[in-house]
């Protein structure tokens, strides 16, 4: 049985956020809250072009901590994660890479906030949207704007009555 | 002085670069590794004089890499850069034999602190 909720507060995690943006990624433009952003076609827009990073818990807490970025985001994101100049453009490569490292601190720290021992994946990376599997609901969402982009961070998790699943939470694009 | 530095990911051994620069850690020979294999057999073949190293990483793990260097005999200053920040995760680290553990997302002043004593202020 997963016993355990996730109980730290928006806040908590909208300030550990910030705290990694402000530290990596840009000490200036920091992200502020913005509107829910129709990031897929079922949402009844056009999709984002984006890219999306994830990583599982595995514990007594099953969950998936995701972020994602439009896709000016993501190619700002690497400049700021390498010390690009403005003029720079990443390659593919690190752009998945800063993108599955965001993913990775973002859901090491909210793994280190759940009691007991868990265990965390290495990041997976897409150029466009992940979705958690089907039974991993969502426990908080987080849309934020920076420089005028979406940026959205998500912790999905099974509630306290779901099942018991030895491996790690599906992803898939 | 020579610096080990393992991690899977080039942009985060590039903030680290950075950061030992802001921290005032210029100078040193960093060695890149991209897991815990390559990390142990950098350290067998030059011999730094420290390893920062991620946690979580294909191939061979920080936490693996820091048993089998003192599986080895080897004791050379090992410390850990990671997201994974808690107490159990200090504690492990601790018990392994890493000097310290810097959490991610980290500042100069961190690596000033942790590094102090193995670099020099």
């Amino acid at each position: 049985m997963s016993s355990l909720l996730f109980e730290s507060s928006r806040d908590d995690l909208e300030m550990l956020v910030g705290e990694v943006w402000s530290s990596h990624v840009d000490d200036r433009d920091g992200l502020e809250p913005a509107a829910p952003h129709p990031w897929s076609a079922e949402a009844g827009a056009a999709t984002t072009p984006c890219w999306s990073g994830a990583v599982s818990v595995t514990g007594l807490w099953q969950a998936l901590i995701a972020v994602d970025l439009a896709e000016p985001s993501a190619h700002a994101l690497a400049r700021g994660m390498l010390g690009l100049d403005e003029g720079e453009e990443p390659n593919r490569t690190d752009l998945g890479d800063a993108v599955g490292e965001l993913a990775n601190i973002v859901g090491g720290n909210v793994k280190s906030l759940m009691p007991g021992h868990h265990d965390l994946s290495l990041p997976v990376v897409a150029n466009t949207l992940l979705e958690g599997a089907t039974e991993l609901l969502p426990q908080i969402v987080l849309d934020l704007a920076w420089r005028g982009e979406p940026v959205r961070v998500r912790v999905l998790a099974l509630p306290p009555s779901s099942s018991h699943h030895d491996q790690f939470p599906e992803v898939s694009e | 002085m020579k610096i080990v530095l393992a991690d899977d990911s080039r942009v985060m051994r590039q903030i680290v670069i950075r950061t030992l620069r802001q921290a005032g850690y210029t100078g040193h020979e960093i060695l890149e590794a991209e897991n815990g294999r390559e990390a142990v057999d950098l350290v067998h073949r030059e011999g730094p004089d420290l390893v920062l190293s991620d946690w979580n990483m294909p191939e061979m793990s920080g936490i693996d890499a820091l048993s089998s260097l003192r599986g080895s005999g080897c004791n050379v200053p090992f410390g850990f850069v990671t997201s994974e920040g808690s107490d159990g995760m200090r504690e492990r680290a601790a018990l392994a034999g890493a000097a310290f553990l810097i959490a991610k997302p980290f500042t100069p002043e961190a690596f000033q602190e942790a590094l102090a004593g193995f670099l020099g202020g």
